[in-house]
């Protein structure tokens, strides 16, 4: 029922609706207020930044979005759908994805098996008793997507002896299963070496145009190279929004947040 | 109180109109069609009684289980055996001292001593895993159940209190008139209402001590987040052990409570340890008030399960478990 | 062990499924079939027919327990209302009661009924986390002992159902103690080799996922709740199979079968064997049949009261949960590790 929904979703919504829509979106934590009424529109096929010092609201604003807490206040919408009130897994199932900051990997299984969980997921053989055949599909898309992020090698290797910027890796192949929509990147670059960092950019500019996406980006270089948009938080609150070399050239941003440690 | 008013206002005018309902019964003379439809009032007071006053028993039982439980996530199965081991302790002093009262205090230190050993000789050392922990009170349960069976064998053992108070005691509840004119009032077992206005006194000691005192602060501040308590610096281990030696102590004095109101016999230890689970289900994991309130719902509902339905009696407590599960898995009182 | 792995040898020459079976289990199995030829008949029906169908319930507690997280005490509960239902629907020497069906309507109605309330239990105990599951399971396993013993109507109270005999199949008395002995290995072999093949399904798979992080599995779209309730419903299959063949090696069942004892007793002997293998079920109830037989001899041997097998059980359960919590299994790999770093031998703990 959800998959029939999700398609003519789709059909209806591709084109006209914004991707992502959020209208008034706070979030209290007590009396703290992690989220103030956010305003924010992605178009599809968007690739935009979310820039803002520690305990801005970036990581809140991703949670909100998936589900993983219901905001206090505020209406989110997917491709033109209210899904304010969804359980995380309906708007996963929507086409909805994204990647944690502190890897979030079952570090006990292999690392295709951790993909084939991910295209498991979005599948309709999530209840399944069967074992996967030799030719079976989804084991297929896992093994695609272990390319697409360079991971052949370890392909059988358990997660919990990749290295750092492998599980990083694993993480966005995780998020790329069953043809995203729409994916939000919590910090995927943080703790890469420059190589990894280059390889990142990368695996990101090669995905397919349609596929929108938000990243939380510190490192400036590296968000204006995979985003054409760029949005500032701080405090809870969207402080500035527009093309890159506007927020780069703006002399408040630049006073709070470039001013220090660009480069 | 007015907050819950302002959010349900139709589930408090319910309540308001049930509690009136309720005084009118207990008060009242009743009228034939009344005692035509559910029999006479004195079954009817009877049951209200006993109800009220076995919750004051599951509610001495119970709050350790809950305390314990929401301090220390130890889902302690063992309780029903400090229950136990708390009655045969008590009619143990009981009979050898010739002094009632006395079983009260040696019940709590020795229950209460015993829970400190369990405390720091076995929970302890596997703090931080709950699974672990429960098993381990299951294998405690399971052992002191054949230990006290060989010890005290299976006979049924009845702590009688003394003398001034075994007689029944009139009270001022009318349960009828004699064709005369003449009110007929209530008489009531003395020690009964006694070991109930105890348990009063117990659960409000336990309330001012919870919120009025910085120990019961720090506990509450456990209870709410355990990560808290550590980060504040508290000796938390200390903490810990005073909690369960008090929640075993309680269980142990319910024991001797259990064993002047009914008796103690091998067996009694299974039925209060699932007593005390199904009031902290209801009531809420960790509350004390909650504690009280399920006590009172689950005594009522065993007493005039009883008189009413008797077949279905036990039926009836756990489907309120069931319900309060079903449409409020935290528990009436509990939190999120 | 994974499902998606592909080894480079088997990618070469892809090897058959007789090959890839380890000799020992080829050893076990064959002790087991040929087991009848020289073992008495007490052995077979009382020693091994109790291990298997034990075996069967504890398989399905430690279905839940190890691969779902979710330590439930009503599975001899749902094993119980499978024996009651088998009783109720086919036929016993209750005949006031019993309907008499023909057993290829009885048998699967007795499962499904099972499985329903297999279902319900968990959708109630899934609300709640973690350890609260096993208090509200407890509850439940009270209330159905409760119930059966004060309902006449249908469970006839205290003394429950005798005379609830197998059906008598292809001309076999399937009570006769070696029919007996297959009719329960068949059972526990298939439920083993299904719970150790959906352990690398999709659904045991997620079912893992769910037990070791929750919040990620939503985030890929799993609906962990479901997940969870669709456990219990698996676990019930598996406990009602045990509970019918439990029945009828009794040729009764009555409130005391789904009391509290043999409700921990599963508890115990899924613990002692070892949660993290399907075959630990299977070695806890073959310990625990064995205390239980011949402890009372033993005891009255050195000196004490038989009745102390409680005791005992209680004792040993203490130990293995203090020393070893993944049970006789865990001890089993601790020994094997040992073992594996013997300087002379040179070679890893791992076994063929």
């Amino acid at each position: 029922m959800t998959e029939a929904a999700t398609v003519s979703d789709r059909l209806s919504a591709t084109g006209t609706a914004n991707a992502l829509e959020l209208r008034g979106v706070s979030k209290l934590f007590g009396a703290l207020a992690a989220l103030e009424d956010i305003d924010l529109t992605v178009r599809p096929g968007e690739r935009r930044a979310v820039l803002g010092s520690n305990g801005a609201g970036k990581t809140t604003l991703f949670n909100c979005v998936t589900g993983d807490f219901l905001p206090t206040r505020g209406t989110i919408r997917f491709f033109g759908e209210d899904i304010s009130a969804f359980p995380p897994h309906e708007r996963i199932r929507r086409g909805l994805r994204r990647t944690y900051q502190i890897s979030l990997l079952f570090t006990g299984l292999s690392v295709l098996d951790n993909v084939y969980l991910a295209c498991v997921g979005v599948s309709r053989s999530r209840f399944s008793f069967l074992r996967p055949r030799r030719d079976d599909a989804l084991v297929a898309s896992a093994e695609d997507l272990v390319h697409v992020v360079h991971l052949d090698d370890a392909r059988d290797t358990r997660v919990a002896n990749l290295s750092y910027g492998q599980q990083r890796q694993l993480e966005i192949a995780m998020a790329l299963a069953g043809a995203p929509r729409f994916i939000l990147f919590d910090e995927p670059a943080a703790g890469l070496s420059p190589t990894e960092r280059r390889e990142l950019v990368e695996i990101l500019n090669g995905l397919p145009d349609h596929m929108g996406y938000i990243i939380i980006e510190h490192d400036m270089d590296v968000a204006l190279r995979v985003a054409e948009s760029v949005t500032m938080m701080h405090n809870g609150r969207i402080f500035k929004q527009g093309k890159p070399a506007e927020i780069e050239q703006d002399p408040e941003v630049q006073a709070l947040y470039l001013g220090g440690g660009h480069g | 109180m007015r907050a819950f008013a302002d959010r349900h206002p139709f589930w408090s005018l319910v309540i308001l109109v049930l509690a009136a309902v309720l005084l009118w019964m207990i008060f009242a003379i009743w009228p034939d069609w009344l005692e035509d439809l559910i029999g006479r009032k004195k079954v009817f007071l009877n049951a209200l009684f006993n109800g009220i006053t076995l919750g004051g028993l599951y509610f001495l039982v119970a709050s350790g289980f809950t305390l314990i439980f929401g301090l220390m996530r130890n889902v302690n199965l063992a309780h029903g055996s400090l229950y136990l081991l708390g009655g045969y302790l008590g009619y143990v002093t009981a009979d050898v001292t010739g002094y009632w009262l006395l079983a009260f205090p040696v019940s709590f230190i020795l229950v209460g001593a015993f829970g400190i050993l369990l405390q720091i000789f076995v929970f302890r050392r596997m703090e931080g895993q709950d699974l672990r922990q429960t098993l381990v009170t299951i294998g405690i349960s399971i052992v002191m159940a054949d230990l006290m069976l060989w010890i005290w064998g299976g006979d049924f053992y009845n702590i009688s209190p003394p003398e001034w108070l075994s007689g029944p005691m009139s009270t001022f509840f009318v349960t009828g008139a004699k064709s005369s004119g003449e009110l007929v009032y209530m008489k009531y077992p003395m020690v009964r209402i006694v070991i109930f206005a105890a348990s009063v006194v117990v659960g409000v000691g336990m309330w001012l001590l919870l919120n009025r005192t910085r120990i019961g602060m720090l506990i509450r501040a456990g209870v709410d987040d355990r990560d808290m308590l550590s980060a504040t610096g508290a000796r938390i281990q200390l903490v810990f052990v005073a909690v369960f030696a008090f929640g075993a102590g309680l269980a142990g004095v319910a024991g001797v409570v259990g064993g002047t109101f009914q008796s103690i016999a091998p067996g009694e230890d299974v039925r209060f340890l699932l007593a005390s689970l199904v009031v902290v289900i209801v009531g809420g994991m960790g509350s004390i008030q909650g504690a009280a309130l399920g006590a009172l719902i689950i005594g009522m509902a065993e007493q005039f399960g009883s008189v009413y339905f008797p077949t279905y009696a036990v039926v009836l407590t756990f489907l309120i478990m069931v319900a309060v599960l079903a449409f409020r898995p935290q528990g009436l009182m509990g939190r999120n | 062990m994974a499902v998606t792995e592909r080894d480079p040898a088997r990618d070469a020459r892809p090897l058959s499924w007789i090959e890839r079976i380890p000799g020992r289990y080829w050893l076990i199995g064959a002790a087991l079939l040929v087991m009848p030829v020289f073992a008495s008949d007490f052995v077979l029906f009382q020693i091994f027919g109790w291990t298997f169908i034990l075996g069967i319930i504890a398989l399905s507690l430690m279905f839940l327990g190890g691969y779902g997280g979710m330590v439930s005490l009503a599975q001899m509960t749902v094993a119980g209302l499978a024996g009651y239902m088998v009783a109720i629907f086919g036929e016993s020497a209750i005949s006031a009661i019993s309907l008499n069906w023909p057993w290829y309507i009885a048998i699967p109605l007795a499962l499904a009924i099972a499985v329903l309330f297999g279902t319900l239990t968990g959708w109630l105990a899934v609300r709640t986390d973690g350890i609260y599951t096993i208090m509200i399971t407890l509850a439940i396993a009270a209330a159905f002992f409760y119930f059966v013993r004060q309902n006449y109507v249908m469970f006839n109270g205290f003394s429950g159902f005798n005379g609830v005999l197998p059906p008598d199949l292809f001309g076999v008395d399937w009570r006769g103690p070696k029919a007996f002995y297959y009719l329960t290995l068949f059972w526990a072999v298939i439920c083993y080799l299904a719970v150790l093949y959906i352990s690398r399904a999709p659904f045991g798979l997620a079912l893992q996922g769910v037990r070791d992080n929750q919040r990620r599995m939503s985030a890929l779209g799993y609906n962990a709740t479901a997940h969870r309730v669709a456990a219990y419903a698996f676990a019930a299959v598996l406990a009602g199979i045990g509970g019918i063949l439990l029945t009828w090696q009794s040729a009764q069942v009555s409130p005391g079968t789904a009391g509290i004892g043999p409700a921990i007793d599963v508890l115990v002997i899924a613990v002692i064997g070892g949660m993290r293998h399907p075959v630990g079920a299977f070695i806890g109830a073959f310990v625990y049949v064995i205390l239980k037989t011949f402890a009372l001899d033993a005891l009255v041997a050195v000196g004490l009261a038989g009745e102390r097998f409680q005791l005992l059980i209680g004792l040993g359960f203490l130990v293995i949960v203090f020393w070893s919590p993944d049970g006789i299994l865990g001890l089993w790999d601790r020994w094997r590790e040992s073992r594996g770093k013997d300087p002379l031998l040179d070679r890893g703990g791992e076994g063929p």
